[in-house]
Parts: C-alpha cells; sequence; structure tokens
C-alpha cells in the first residue's frame, strides 16, 4: 500500500488533475495517500448540484454490480455450502442475535479505538521529537521505515504467549500497526513548512515551541489525515487478528469468527465478517468527515466551496 | 546580551561593510557576494536591482540575519542583524506570500503580534529605535485594500490580494526596516501598480526603512529614494543612484521626462554590468524572470 510512503503536500505541488477524489465511494474504499482533496471540478462534473447522487446514472453501476455479486454468491453457496452460506442464512444469523454481534462488535471496537490512541499519542510525540533533533532523524526514521513494512500483526501470537488472554497483546499489536503510518506521515508534514514561511517566523525571532504550535503542527494536519484515514480500518484489523490468535478469549468478533468457524458455522462466520465491514467503513466515514472540517481551509476544499 | 555593542558608524543607518558570501568550496566555489558596502538611512527606501543570480536575495538574507556573511559585518541600526531580530524589528515580504493556509487574512496578518513576545522590551533598549503604538490591522487592511478579504482564507484570494495581505504582515509589528524580496515580480502589470501605490501610500504614514529587491526599472524608480545596481559573478554593488523625483509619485509622473531619465540612468548602468559580464546568461533586465 502505498501509504507507507511520506506523502507529497499536494499544496505546495499544486493542482494535480489526476488525483482520485477523495470523496467519491471508490477511494472511501482505498484510502489514497494524499492530504489534499482533488479539484471540485470534478464532482461538479459528476453531478449536478446537492443531490446528484440520486441520478441514475450515479447509483446504478453501483447497484447492478452488487445484483450480480449476490448472484454470484448464491449460485456458489449453491453449488458448494462448505464454501460460501447462502445470502439468506447469513442475514438470519444476523437477525436471530443482533445484540449478540453488537455487544462483541463493541469490544472489537473499544480495543481498536484504545490501541489506536495509544499508538497515536505515542507515534505524535517521537514525530515531533524526530522532527526537531537531527541526530534522533537519522537514529529512528531507517527503523520506522523497516517496521512499517513490516506485517506487525504477525506478533500477535507471540504476544499472547507473553501476556495471556487479557487485552495487553491486542492493545499492543493494533498499537503498533497505528504507529508507524503514523509516524512517517507526521514527521514528513512537520517538515513540510515552505522556506519562506520559515524564513518570515526566522525574522520574527520565533522560538521552537512557536515554531512548532503555529506553523508545523498545523502543516502536518493534511498529513496526519492521511495517516489516519489508512489506520483506522487498520487498526480494526489488529484487533481481530489478536482476538484470532487468543482463542481463548471472551469477547470480540476475532473470538466469533474462530468460535464458529470451528464449528462450521459458516453463516455466523460471514455474519461477523459482515459487520466488520460495516465498522471499518463507518470509521472511515468519520475521520473522513472529521478531516472535511478540520481541513477546511485546506486549497482544494476551498475551491469546492466558492 | 548587550544591544549596544560597537558600531562601525552611526547607529542610525542599516550598514554593510565588506560583506563577502561564498557558497560551496573547492572547484565549485561561488562567490555570491564580493566585497559589498551598503549604507541605508533610516527612513529610506532603497531599491536593489540587478540580473538574476547576482546575489539580491543573498544581500537580504543578510541584513535579514537568515545568513552570516563569511567576511564583514552587517549592522542593523546599530545592532547585530540576529538582535534585530530579537527584537523583532524586522519585517519580511518574500517573494511568495508565504501566508499560513489555515488562518484567514486578519489571522495570518495577526500572527506575528503572538510571537515572540520579549521582542517589545528588547526593543525599547535600543537606541534610536522610535516607539510607536501597535497598528490596528483592520485598519491596515483597509488602507492595502483588502476590506473585503478579513476574513477570507488565503486560498480565496488572488495573486495579488495575498501578497498585499503579506506586506501588511510585515508592517503589522512595525519594524525598523522592511524587507522585500522581489514581492510583486508574480504579479500582473494592474496589480502591480496599484499595489505599489498603496505600499508607498503606507510607507508615507509609517516611514519605515525599507530595502526592496526587483528587476523592474520603473518599478525601481518609482519607489526609490536610492537605487543600488547589482552586478553578478562575482555579486557585487556596481552603482549607487539617488532618485531625486518629488513625492507622492503619481501615476501621471510615470510618463515625465525626469521619470525616464533615471530609467535610463539605471538601464545604462545594468547594460555595462551586463556587458563586463555576459557570462551570467541572462538579460539585465529579464522581465517577468523569476530568480
Ligand atoms: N543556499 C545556496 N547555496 C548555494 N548557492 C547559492 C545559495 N543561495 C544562492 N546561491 C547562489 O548565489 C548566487 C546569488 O543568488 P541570489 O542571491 O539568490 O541571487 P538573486 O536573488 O540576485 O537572483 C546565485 O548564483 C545562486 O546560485
Ligand atoms: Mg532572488
Amino acid at each position: 500500500m502505498s501509504v507507507l510512503s511520506p506523502v507529497q503536500p499536494s499544496n505546495q505541488s499544486g493542482n494535480q488533475p489526476d488525483q482520485p477524489d477523495p470523496t467519491s465511494e471508490t477511494s472511501q474504499e482505498i484510502p489514497v495517500s494524499r492530504p489534499a482533496t482533488p479539484p471540485a471540478t470534478k464532482r461538479r462534473s459528476g453531478s449536478t448540484g446537492r443531490f446528484g447522487f440520486l441520478r441514475p446514472a450515479y447509483w446504478l453501476p453501483l447497484a447492478v454490480l452488487l445484483v450480480a455479486l449476490g448472484m454470484l454468491w448464491s449460485v456458489t453457496a449453491n453449488d458448494s455450502p462448505y464454501l460460501l452460506p447462502p445470502l439468506a442464512a447469513v442475514g438470519e444469523a444476523l437477525a436471530a442475535n443482533p445484540l449478540f454481534y453488537l455487544t462483541n462488535a463493541w469490544a472489537t471496537l473499544a480495543v481498536a479505538l484504545v490501541g489506536l490512541a495509544i499508538g497515536f499519542v505515542g507515534s505524535f510525540i517521537l514525530a515531533v521529537l524526530v522532527s526537531e533533533l537531527p541526530v534522533a532523524r537519522r537514529a529512528i526514521m531507517p527503523i520506522a521505515v523497516v517496521l512499517s513494512v513490516t506485517p506487525l500483526v504477525a506478533i500477535a501470537p507471540a504476544l499472547v504467549v507473553a501476556f495471556g488472554f487479557g487485552p495487553e497483546p491486542k492493545l499492543i499489536v493494533t498499537a503498533l500497526i497505528c504507529f508507524f503510518p503514523i509516524l512517517i506521515n507526521v514527521s514528513t508534514g512537520l517538515r513540510s513548512v515552505s522556506p519562506a514561511v520559515l524564513q518570515v517566523f526566522t525574522t520574527l525571532h520565533a522560538s521552537r515551541l512557536e515554531m512548532l504550535w503555529h506553523v508545523r503542527i498545523p502543516s502536518a494536519l493534511p498529513y496526519l489525515f492521511t495517516a489516519l484515514r489508512v489506520v483506522f480500518p487498520l487498526s480494526i484489523i489488529g484487533a481481530v487478528v489478536a482476538e484470532l490468535s487468543a482463542p481463548g478469549a471472551a469477547e470480540g468478533l476475532g473470538t466469533v469468527i474462530s468460535v464458529a468457524s470451528s464449528n462450521n458455522r459458516l453463516a455466523v462466520v460471514y455474519a461477523a465478517i459482515f459487520c466488520l465491514a460495516i465498522m471499518g467503513s463507518l470509521l472511515l466515514l468519520i475521520i473522513t468527515a472529521i478531516e472535511d472540517r478540520v481541513l477546511h481551509w485546506h486549497e482544494s476544499r476551498v475551491a469546492a466551496k466558492s | 546580551m548587550t544591544l549596544t555593542s560597537p558600531s562601525v558608524t552611526t547607529a542610525d543607518s542599516i550598514s554593510i561593510r565588506g560583506a563577502v558570501k561564498i557558497y560551496g568550496s573547492g572547484a565549485s566555489q561561488h562567490v555570491a557576494l564580493q566585497n559589498v558596502d551598503v549604507d541605508i538611512k533610516r527612513g529610506q527606501f532603497v531599491s536593489i536591482i540587478g540580473p538574476s543570480g547576482c546575489g539580491k536575495s543573498t544581500l537580504l538574507r543578510l541584513i535579514a540575519g537568515l545568513e552570516d556573511a563569511d567576511e564583514g559585518i552587517a549592522e542593523v541600526f546599530g545592532v547585530t542583524a540576529e538582535q534585530a531580530c530579537a527584537a523583532k524589528m524586522i519585517g519580511l515580504v518574500p517573494q511568495a506570500p508565504a501566508l499560513l493556509p489555515w488562518k484567514d487574512v486578519l489571522g495570518n496578518v495577526s500572527m506575528p503580534a503572538k510571537i515572540n513576545r520579549r521582542a517589545d522590551k528588547l526593543r525599547r533598549r535600543i537606541h534610536g529605535h522610535l516607539e510607536r503604538p501597535a497598528p490596528d490591522m483592520i485598519d491596515l487592511l483597509h488602507k492595502a485594500g483588502l476590506a473585503d478579504a478579513v476574513h477570507k482564507l488565503p486560498a480565496q484570494l488572488s495573486g495579488g490580494m495575498q501578497q498585499r495581505a503579506a506586506i501588511v504582515r510585515a508592517f503589522g509589528v512595525q519594524p525598523d526596516v522592511l524587507l522585500m524580496d522581489e514581492p510583486f515580480s508574480a504579479l500582473d502589470e494592474f496589480t502591480r501598480e496599484s499595489i505599489q501605490e498603496q505600499l508607498l501610500d503606507i510607507w508615507d504614514e509609517n516611514k519605515t526603512t525599507v530595502v526592496f529587491v526587483t528587476h523592474s526599472v520603473s518599478e525601481a524608480v518609482r519607489l526609490s529614494d536610492k537605487v543600488l545596481v547589482m552586478s553578478a559573478r562575482p555579486g557585487r554593488i556596481t552603482a549607487s543612484v539617488d532618485i531625486t523625483l518629488p513625492r507622492p509619485r503619481s501615476q501621471a509622473m510615470l510618463k515625465s521626462a525626469e521619470f525616464h531619465h533615471f530609467e535610463d540612468v539605471i538601464r545604462d548602468h545594468l547594460q555595462t554590468a551586463w556587458q563586463e559580464n555576459p557570462m551570467t546568461g541572462s538579460t539585465p533586465i529579464a522581465a517577468g524572470a523569476a530568480s
């Protein structure tokens, strides 16, 4: 994934007409490693005003594809019931016990968010340190880059051995996989300030702290949100993998999946996966909405409004 | 830190003595400034003109304390450039507006006041510094033609409006000297002339010292009390022309014979400098060429 490489500051590189539009559905599924939304013209041409998405041209392709995929699923499920459960069975599993899925989804979500919060605080502080101290940067960044391309979820089983079935291994895994994308993006963002701005603030004799607070951290926000759009869904993956590796754990969708698959209850497995997909999408939606508000000043968003 | 260090000349001027700045070393060594002497009296509007790469920005950075000279002395009203920065005596307008995109215009121009608050105390201790009340930023924005843009974001403004905001920001700290590095080079002719007029208006009221880098001859003549002509390889000052045109300088004066006389004098100096050094690879007055 392109997430792991530092992003281009799009407010300096100017307009990039063929950037994908993060506000369109496609890129909500595939977080793109760019802090900015692209020129507004794209959105305008695709729809007429606010309710453009009601036009068949807008929703029909997706609807057709969904129906086709559903039919393919049903055919497969009929032919080989051990490969896929019938869709109806998945729906029934969900409808029969919604509270069961809700409590387990909440358990997974809580782990994901707490782990994410730990990873966020740690990586942000380290990013500031690394951007302020060249020595720290030279020491830490190579390691960070290597670790960011390492599938850190793989240490989940080892952590279960070390910490048992409590929340620790789950939180550690989630925090770790969120750590490096944030560290790399934010440390890049903190140093993305243009030389001219630096010169203006240097002639005002701004202290390092003032520089950080008034200039560097706001400049890093677009980079931070790029990382968050990746890391929010990633945190759920971390939590689920950790639950899968701790089969005795009491709660969580990962546990549900591992228990149900050992009992051959495919419908429950897919119902849980469905819940995970919804959760990931909701998180992505929330972070995108927050980003829209916080980065309202960003060049591309300003252009979209006026 | 003593703010009354021994000064080479009077404390009431910006003075650079024998400044040498060399970039790189060995074969790739490049003499950006060679033995540059500059004297700018308080309240003067001085322009620096010359071909691209002759060291204009380097000279400005020297005064701004953004760069140290390899040899020679740079003093800003009796103190070192660094001390001048610490006391917020220097306002900088770079070539790009360099506004903070997340702050509206008012937020941007008010920013310097929030930074380095100790400066006011330091400033009062500096000999010759004129104590002025903090300006009303809204009022200043109105004078700069930004009345409608007070609460707009930089991305919502044209290049000319952004540059106006950058100028207001620099005036906002009531600096003893305003350093401007080709601030209008990216603007179209119309915008340029109106913004020049507003700059002169604001300057007239505040009587700040201004050092203005440009590569437009008419801009230099219109704005300045004195024009320093620079030449490249090595970067040095080849002529100093006093512009004795009366002020205020109206639009009509731009067509007068005296105005053209000064333009011709400066063009001749640039021409001579260039003929001595055709290797610089650029014409003396490269219109629109950014350095
Ligand atoms: N940081 C730097 N490192 C190396 N060379 C530089 C640097 N800054 C400027 N120079 C060189 O010094 C010369 C003068 O540059 P500058 O002052 O920017 O010229 P001007 O502003 O008149 O166009 C140029 O030849 C440029 O290449
Ligand atoms: Mg320059």
